[in-house]
């Protein structure tokens, strides 16, 4: 099956690529196409499958577009005091 | 008391005189510095009613305890008045030399009052206060006052200036400083506008007053290192703020064609990877170690400094896809000393309300020379049209009317910055209840939101969400001051700032008790909105209407169909009202007020409006 992969600010770098079409087996997961592309899964990120964020190990199918985004939402959050 | 210096530089331009107060610990520990004394200021010091653009609202200058120390990202200062756009306390924070010069002066806070016969420029050196002429550079944008200025005093000086757009009034005009930094979006280029304060120059040479020099030299320069090793690690340089250009785009929350759509296949022509390869200079702030700025060449040949917020409401928003002329419309707000959002706001909303047959005119979406245009006419306020755009687009729809005002990208006056939240409904409460207006700088929810949360869902998570974001963004930052990029870019851990705050004040907070600072700040600016609006009702904490219109949810795409709801957007404003101890109109109570230390400010306000026990 066909996805394709949009890669958004540095991890165009890290890649080595901004937009690429995989040819993937059928039944790949997000996980699996993280270790596909070489992006370090401890990196924090956000991926989104056709617009949504997906959950752990959503399998992805023919047609899919994934975005996988270095994560922009600060070192840590505050607890309520 | 160490961190502080203790002092306040109080001028008057009207009788040109100067003096110098103190303050203590209790003001110091109370309101920490930057937004908290701003607006600790002129909620004691203005009248009810004052008008923004009269000699007796006061324009501030105010620095924190760590601002200006070598540490990472301490060189922000934050510009404050009551707001002429909103009617509220508005201010805005900005890089500059101010920040360490003022503070090596001797003053924590500056304040102006009055207001000039002549255009003024302010000099202050250490106990020196000057106040000069500057008829030679009225009428002049500010790259050029910049450099008159850096003619005369070098450019070691701190300097704050205002270009056409604040002698002329625009309420949406800034204060500019280092050429490529602006601050103030409420309008307070106006306020310095209306008092004929053309620059403000600064220069010290006194020590900052810190409890161990020693040991704060030491960790701010090791940090600085630190930060600058996890921007080269993480790229983040590469593209600074713009890399969330695309994936706005990817996940329909891009600002477009004034917001109505929410992607476009063009934007890509504008995007993060494009500016890099633009680039023709990268530019920062004082004691910044991650620079943001990207510079291009504009279509004219000319740097323009670029961020993800000026492509987004210059670019994406007004469907200009030309990455020099997106930079030569940005250039041109930072010359005339125009917001580069509310300016894509303003534009974007004409385009609409032309499209729409709301208004009679030949500006299209897209049109980017028509933008320049526009623009010049909006900072130097030349006739109708140019007084129609300066008013910015909450003003602009009670003018166009015919139902208008539904596409007015605005909170309180404020236009909306370049996040469209059609299905964003914890990034809408966030625009919502930003207490000067809709500003991303108050707590950027949103990518937790799309990330960690279902997308369309109003749950008391998002509301506590967006607190804690204010906590951090609208709270901390803004008044310790520091810039919050290497905590909610890089993950640098807020920890660090409880650390530099005891090492420089010889204090022992907590993260808890700059919690507390930030609620009692956020509380004091709602008594400010109900002592200016006595009518003042929860409609004001609502993001823009057309958000909520079945009709204008996307055809297609990632959130086709959908939009946000209103009736849960008010339960999910009851979560942050309940969660924040405000009432249903978004009053802090009696109680909430006593537990912030706001009792006498709380029987100040009950003068205006009912609180609630």
């Amino acid at each position: 099956m066909k996805v394709t992969v949009k890669m958004i600010g540095s991890f165009v770098y890290a890649t080595g690529f901004s937009e690429r079409i995989f040819d993937l087996a059928p039944g790949t997961t997000t996980d699996e196409l993280l270790e596909i592309v070489e992006i370090e899964k401890s990196r924090p990120m956000i991926v989104a499958r056709n617009g949504q964020a997906v959950v752990q190990g959503e399998k992805l199918e023919d047609g899919d577009r994934v975005v996988i985004a270095p994560i922009f939402s600060g070192g840590q959050a505050a607890g309520p005091h | 008391m160490f961190g502080w210096t203790g002092t306040i530089l109080r001028v008057d331009l009207t009788e040109r005189t100067f003096r110098k107060e103190t303050f203590g610990e209790e003001f110091a520990h109370k309101w920490v510095g930057g937004r908290g004394f701003a607006l600790k200021t002129l909620w004691d010091e203005l009248e009810p009613g004052v008008d923004p653009l009269g000699p007796k609202n006061k324009f501030i200058v105010a620095l924190g305890p760590i601002a200006g120390i070598p540490a990472p990202n301490t060189g922000k200062t934050v510009v404050a008045a009551k707001s002429p756009l909103t009617g509220g306390y508005g201010d805005g924070n900005l890089g500059t030399q101010v920040t360490e010069q003022l503070r090596k002066a001797g003053y924590d806070m500056l304040i102006v009052e009055g207001a000039a016969s002549e255009p003024t420029l302010l000099y202050i050196e250490d106990d020196k206060v000057e106040f000069l002429p500057a008829a030679e550079v009225w009428g002049k944008g500010t790259y050029a006052t910049n450099d008159w200025i850096y003619a005369r005093y070098g450019r070691k000086v701190g300097v704050l200036n205002i270009g056409q757009g604040g002698e002329n009034l625009n309420l949406y005009s800034t204060v500019r400083s280092l050429e490529g930094r602006s601050g103030g979006r409420p309008g307070m280029g106006a306020v310095m506008g209306s008092k004929k304060l053309k620059a403000i120059v600064v220069k010290g040479s006194k020590p900052i007053p810190q409890a161990d020099p020693k040991t704060m030299k030491k960790l701010g320069a090791a940090d600085l290192r630190t930060v600058h090793e996890m921007d080269k690690k993480s790229g983040w340089s590469k593209q600074s703020t713009t890399g969330i250009l695309a994936w706005c785009n990817e996940v329909a929350a891009l600002p477009v064609r004034n917001m109505r759509k929410t992607r476009h296949s063009d934007a890509w022509k504008i995007d993060g990877e494009r500016l890099d390869a633009a680039r023709v200079a990268t530019y920062g702030c004082p004691t910044c170690t991650m620079h943001c700025g990207i510079a291009v060449h504009d279509r004219e040949g000319r740097e323009s400094e670029l961020d993800y917020e000026n492509i987004g409401m210059l670019g994406s928003n007004l469907e200009v896809f030309e990455l020099d002329q997106v930079g030569s419309l940005n250039y041109l707000c930072d010359d005339y000393g125009l917001d580069t959002i509310s300016a894509g706001g303003v534009l974007g909303f004409y385009a609409d309300a032309i499209d729409r047959g709301h208004i009679a005119g030949d500006f299209r979406f897209g049109d980017g020379e028509g933008a320049k245009e526009l623009l010049r006419l909006a900072a130097l306020r030349e006739g109708d049209l140019g007084n129609l755009l300066a008013d910015g687009t909450m003003r602009m729809a009670r003018k166009i009317g015919r139902g208008s005002e539904a596409y007015a990208m605005h909170v309180k006056g404020l236009e909306v910055s370049a996040y469209n939240c059609k299905l964003c409904p914890g990034m809408a409460l966030s625009f919502g209840t930003s207490p000067i207006g809709a500003h991303h700088k108050e707590a950027w929810v949103i990518t937790f939101e799309l990330n960690q949360t279902v997308r369309d869902s109003y749950g008391r998570d998002k509301a506590q969400k967006v607190i804690e974001l204010q906590r951090i963004r609208g709270g901390l930052f803004e008044y310790i001051i520091a810039c919050r990029f290497p905590w909610v870019e890089l993950g640098w851990q807020l920890e660090h700032y409880p650390i530099y705050f005891n090492t420089i004040t010889g204090l022992n907070w907590t993260l808890d008790d700059f919690w507390k600072v930030g609620d009692r700040i956020y509380s004091l600016m709602k008594f400010f909105w109900l002592r200016e609006m006595p009518d003042w009702n929860r409609k004001m904490d609502y993001p823009p209407m057309v958000w909520f219109d079945p009709a204008n949810a996307d055809a297609d795409g990632p959130i086709a169909g959908k939009i946000l709801d209103l009736e849960k957007y008010d339960g999910l404003l009851d979560h942050y009202y309940d969660l924040r101890g405000w009432d249903k109109r978004g009053i802090p109570t009696r109680k909430t007020a006593a537990a912030l230390d706001l009792e006498d400010e709380a029987r100040q306000a009950e003068a205006f409006g009912r609180l609630e026990d």
